[in-house]
């Protein structure tokens, strides 16, 4: 009997030490679902969001985001090449037209090709309601790059993947 | 009295490993038949109104799909980067057909296409197109909105997850 209390004991410290050691020493894959956690929250906006909130947010997504990022969106005017501040600035300007906004991610697929580079297949939902009082309710699959630079992890290529081709 | 024990033994079970066991079993079965098999899932959205209305909720029932091909007028789910969001569109054209809408009208490989399920005034054009090999055509029931507005178009067979169960 005092045998099996000292096994349950061990079994019950491993798994304390696997579920500590799981949270706070996360694997690469966990450090680059951070990052679209983090953009998720910063593009993210509710309806009574106040104006240092929204600068700080904006500053922030630029921070995510490579000195230069590479942004393809077939059949819309953002493809082309985006400095980071070009990016906080475009950012910044979208969400100013929108009262509510709520950028989420799904599915994701990771794969590290090479050392320091990611590469992240997963479904973006964002939905939300303009000033105007319009629903937005749009769904994208998105291939993005990620490289490690300076031990954080940035986008470096966003491409929206065309589902459904008219 | 037999009645009752039962009852509490129904409600309040006692821990016993054959118990323990037969909870695990069907805890596995129903992860595996609802992860996998029939994935459940809420409609948001009217794109397939009136056949299918903002709010309803449906199972993906993948079978179907994966021992044979969707055939003309079949409701299928497409796929995103996973099944965690999935679109709920009709399947109007297989591979090398030609696609054409003509004031409303859908018309495959030069000849109108009856479709009852469409119950709202539609006045789109679309001038023809071919279906690609490996790929499908889909469209929601309602096409009330601009064409524009609509998410639609072929889809590779491979991101044709299953059909709705009703």
């Amino acid at each position: 009997m005092v045998k099996i209390k000292y096994l349950l004991i061990g079994v019950l410290v491993v798994i304390i030490g696997i579920v500590v050691a799981f949270y706070f020493f996360p694997n690469e894959e966990k450090r680059v679902k951070k990052r679209f956690d983090f953009l998720s929250e910063w593009v993210s906006k509710s309806p009574d969001e106040q104006t240092f909130t929204m600068l700080q947010k904006m500053k922030n997504i630029g921070t995510l985001f490579d000195e230069h990022c590479e942004l393809n969106a077939p059949g819309q005017s953002l493809s082309g090449s985006y400095a980071r501040e070009e990016i906080s600035t475009y950012a910044g300007s979208a969400r100013s037209h929108f009262s509510q906004l709520d950028l989420k991610f799904y599915d994701f697929h990771t794969v590290f090709p090479e050392k320091g580079i990611a590469k992240v297949t997963l479904t973006g939902r964002l939905a939300g309601k303009s000033t105007a009082g319009e629903q937005v309710d749009e769904t994208r699959e998105l291939d993005c790059v990620l490289k490690k630079i300076e031990n954080k992890w940035l986008f470096s290529e966003i491409e929206i993947v065309e589902v459904l081709k008219k | 009295m037999a009645i009752n024990k039962k009852i509490r033994q129904f409600f309040f079970p006692s821990f016993t490993p054959k118990f323990l066991i037969r909870v695990s079993l069907v805890a596995l079965f129903a992860y595996l038949f609802f992860g996998y098999l029939c994935i459940p899932f809420t409609i948001q959205g009217i794109s397939m109104e009136p056949t299918y209305r903002n709010g309803g909720i449906n199972f993906c029932w993948r079978l179907h799909t994966l021992f044979s091909e969707p055939k003309r007028d079949d409701v299928v789910t497409v796929r995103f980067a996973g099944s965690k969001v999935m679109l709920l569109k009709r399947m109007v054209a297989r591979e090398g057909e030609q696609v054409e809408f003509r004031d409303g009208g859908l018309f495959i490989d030069g000849q109108k296409i009856e479709e009852p399920y469409v119950r709202y005034p539609c006045h789109w054009n679309l001038t023809p197109r071919r279906v690609e090999k490996d790929c499908v055509y889909v469209v929601g029931d309602n096409r009330s909105m601009p064409i524009e507005s609509h998410h639609f178009g072929q889809a590779s067979k491979s991101r044709i997850m299953g059909v709705p169960l009703w």
